[in-house]
């Protein structure tokens, strides 16, 4: 892992010299192992950021986040906001960019590289240390990792601990960034890509079918995984329509002109429409972040819809969300050559 | 209970419901000369007309199952015969993944089905949904999307 005092010394200093308003970073989180996220506006405050591999939050939400804010509080201050991004972090402003919803302007990126590492999957290292609570987590040489927890240390392989998402990344180091810390490392030592996706694929119909029946079924209709996703940011979703109030004056041709596409309840088949919606929705934009999947309470897998897209979209498509701001989005595009043999 | 011979009979009695999303410019042409024509063809697909197959947003497919369609059909000009020059390369990309996705939630692939028709092609129009509404007897009604509120 990169040596985390060169980055904030260049948060100390971007924030000393009043060229950023804030810098989004992590520090240590106050509930838990994860580190979190912290907006740093003055130049002490950037003495408690950290990196390490509990610093799992895709970042980028905040920049929507603020976003919104900064609409809302009418503010003033135009200047640029620091953010640490990883190369998920990255790959997702990256795609914000793409589509105009933030400005290259308004962002100063502190690109830090996982290089051979990545971040922990709490969920495998609670299994991992049976029982006992970690209280740090780093890197030791060579692909391991090292876990302090209450009576003593255990090193485990990184790859038994490591974020799913992390074992199967192509980029571990942002391609946009304003000021870059550690090696861009394209070789990672952690297997093929889109393992579980080709995996499930290979399965029968019926298999297919049952699995996500039963996931479904028990998906509470929380919204979490939407968010805390980055790309989710539009102000009103088609799951729940905000803006129709229906009133004693609204007449019942109002109603009926409504189109209803999905219903809130937590059924099978009205869960079953939030997801595939929302996968299509994200289809080209998802950069993989797995947060979806991370924060959701009743663990459903999140990460193999959005991946089985991002797959086609590689495979026949030749595409990458994340990679360049100036390509075109993957669904506002074609090519002659596009599969053509499903068409009757 | 019911007996075998009877499960065949509502097997042989089923009428999938299709739900055709038709393009104004070709498909649709094509079904109404298909009708002109007289040609005889089965009567379970309820037409919608779209200005263009680039205008099939996935929520209408989606939804169609949602509200019971058996089977959804969304058909277009052929590549370079667009009325608006490239809505159908557009269609085609995008319900290309809409396709995969739907396999590999477990759905049939035979409920999902994207053709080319043109204006001068009504035989061919009556061949997609005689074909489509054939292979739907053979999976049954679609249940998996379908609304259970
Ligand atoms: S869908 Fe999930 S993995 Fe993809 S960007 Fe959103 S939160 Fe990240
Ligand atoms: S998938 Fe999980 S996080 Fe998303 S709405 Fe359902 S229960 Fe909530």
């Amino acid at each position: 892992m990169v040596p985390v005092d060169d980055i904030r010394a260049r948060a100390r200093d971007l924030l000393q010299s009043g060229k950023v308003r804030a810098v989004l970073g992590y520090r240590r989180g106050t509930a838990g192992l994860l580190a979190e996220p912290a907006f740093m506006t003055t130049a002490e405050e950037t003495a408690a950021l950290v990196l390490d591999p509990t610093c799992v939050e895709n970042l980028a939400l905040y920049l929507v986040n603020e976003k919104k804010r900064m609409k809302h509080a009418r503010q003033s201050d135009r200047r640029p906001l620091g953010i640490v991004a990883k190369g998920c972090d990255s790959r997702a402003i990256t795609v914000l960019l793409q589509e105009n919803h933030i400005r290259r302007d308004e962002v100063v990126v502190l690109g830090v590289s996982c290089e051979a590492g990545g971040m922990v999957d709490t969920r495998k290292l609670n299994k991992a240390l049976r029982g006992k609570v970690a209280t740090q987590v780093r890197f030791d040489s060579e692909g391991d990792i090292n876990v302090s927890h209450l009576g003593g240390s255990t090193t485990l392989p990184a790859r038994d601990v490591l974020a799913n998402r992390c074992l199967e990344c192509a980029r571990a180091y942002p391609l946009d960034a304003d000021f870059l810390f550690g090696e861009k490392v394209e070789e990672r030592p952690y297997g093929p890509r889109f393992t579980a996706v080709a995996a499930f694929a290979e399965t029968s119909r019926e298999e297919r079918s049952a699995f996500w029946d039963a996931h479904f079924e028990r998906c509470i209709r929380c919204y979490a995984c939407r968010a805390v996703c980055p790309m989710c940011y539009c102000d009103e979703c088609v799951v729940d329509s905000t803006s129709f109030i229906v009133g004693p004056t609204t007449t019942a041709d109002e109603k009926a002109d409504r189109v209803r596409w999905i219903n809130r309840s937590a059924t099978r088949s009205e869960n079953a429409m939030y997801h595939m919606v929302r996968a299509m929705h994200l289809a080209g934009r998802c950069t993989d972040c797995g947060e979806c999947e991370r924060v959701c309470p009743v663990n459903i897998p999140l990460r193999l819809l959005n991946t089985m897209l991002e797959r086609e979209a590689l495979e026949m498509f030749q595409y990458t969300p994340g990679l360049d701001a100036e390509q075109p989005s993957l669904i506002s595009s074609f090519r002659d050559g596009d599969p053509n043999d499903f068409v009757r | 209970m019911q007996n075998a011979a009877a499960a065949r009979h509502d097997a042989q009695e089923f009428e999938p419901k299709v739900v055709a999303f038709l393009c104004k410019w070709c498909s649709s042409a094509g079904s109404d000369l298909a009708g002109v024509s007289r040609l005889k063809y089965p009567a379970n697909a309820v037409p919608i007309q779209v200005m263009c197959s680039g205008s099939v947003s996935p929520i209408y497919i989606l939804s169609a199952f949602n509200k019971g369609a058996d089977g959804v059909l969304v058909s277009g000009c052929h590549p370079g015969d667009c009325h608006y020059l490239k809505g159908n390369y557009y269609a085609r990309r995008r319900l290309f993944l809409v396709q995969k996705l739907l396999q590999f939630v477990g759905v049939e692939a035979d409920r999902f089905r994207m053709s080319w028709v043109s204006a001068a092609e009504g035989a061919k129009f009556a061949e997609v949904i005689t074909d489509f509404v054939n292979d739907l007897k053979a999976l049954g009604p679609q249940t998996k999307l379908k609304a259970n509120r």
